[in-house]
């Protein structure tokens, strides 16, 4: 029984020991970064450092510029090449069926009558034919 | 706030010189935010520089001059990261055919031509780095600003743009992976306990 007592007294020691042993180090830790913040000082800028920032923004500056005006170029060129390409191939897509007209109209303006004659077909026995 | 809200309005409309004022104003706090994050000196520098030119292109998207602090150092947040990651990837490839030891060997020669005072920085500078080792990128950078530069959870919550009780869980779990570190630290070197 007084075993137990002891080991337990002890058990609490030794966790008090640990605990103030923690506390110790916790506060040790706040004091060394106290002390890293006094070993590393706020340095002092050299005498060309602003000349150097705007030195560095200009650069940036004419880069953007250049950039944007590439963009612009790049831009202008599409735009011409859509309106070249718009102009060369429009001819070739206008053959387009009248509006409005009918299945017969679209056929006969697609096949004029000279060139079915040419195959030996006649449009006025097709029509008599019908009638 | 540093700087007037019309100060900082006449730099979104264009404004050159209002723009060079919010630069000489935050100038010295972003160098120091950047020299504790990547921990390189001779590239703060750099980094503040490519902190103030992504402001200066990005003035434009600032909607309300109030949020402008957050919005600075989100950017130099930012800014630090991408150092740190094409930092790292040149390490990686420099740092393959040395062993740990002699990495350590080439610091600590490094460190012995500095005087007493430089050296003891060194030597905080190299302990809390290496605790700080032991945590990923994002949460080294993120307990930085909470426990180095004193920036409070609201601050970081409009800095990364993340609920108060999910960097409050982050930071909790980084600080006691230090902790762990710390004390191992400790034990390998016992004649730090007695100080």
């Amino acid at each position: 029984m007084w075993k137990i007592k002891i080991s337990g007294e002890a058990g609490r020691e030794s966790a008090k020991f640990r605990g103030t042993k923690m506390e110790r180090l916790d506060q040790e830790l706040d004091s060394l970064f106290a002390a890293y913040r006094n070993a590393v000082p706020d340095p002092g800028a050299s005498p060309d450092f602003m000349a150097r920032l705007w030195g560095r923004i200009d650069a940036q500056r004419s880069f953007i510029y250049r950039l944007r005006r590439m963009a612009q170029i790049a831009v202008a060129t599409a735009a011409v090449a859509c309106l070249l390409g718009g102009v060369l191939f429009t001819p070739l897509t206008k053959h387009e069926a009248p509006a409005g007209g009918t299945y017969v109209d679209i056929l006969a303006d697609a096949h004029p009558e000279d060139v079915l004659a040419t195959t030996g077909m006649r449009l006025d026995l097709l029509d008599a034919d019908q009638h | 706030m540093l700087v007037e809200f019309e100060q900082i309005q006449k730099a979104q409309s264009g404004d050159d010189a209002a723009f060079n004022q919010v630069v000489l104003v935050y100038r010295k706090r972003i160098m120091g935010t950047i020299a504790r994050l990547i921990g390189r000196p001779e590239d703060v520098e750099d980094v503040a520089q490519e902190v103030f030119l992504r402001l200066y292109y990005s003035l434009d998207q600032l909607r309300t001059p109030e949020v402008f602090e957050p919005w600075l150092y989100r950017l130099t947040v930012n800014a630090s990261y991408d150092y740190l990651r094409k930092q790292r990837r040149r390490n990686e490839s420099r740092m393959a055919d040395l062993s740990e030891q002699q990495v350590m060997m080439a610091d600590a020669a490094a460190g012995g031509k500095a005087n007493s005072d430089q050296n003891h920085r060194t030597q905080v500078k190299e302990l809390l780095d290496s605790l700080l080792g032991h945590l990923s990128e994002e949460d080294r950078v993120l307990l930085k600003l909470k426990e180095v530069e004193g920036l409070s959870l609201k601050e970081l919550e409009k800095v990364y743009r993340v609920k108060e009780n999910a960097l409050k869980v982050r930071l909790f779990r980084a600080r006691q992976r230090v902790l762990k570190a710390f004390a191992a630290s400790q034990k390998s070197t016992p004649e730090n306990v007695e100080d």
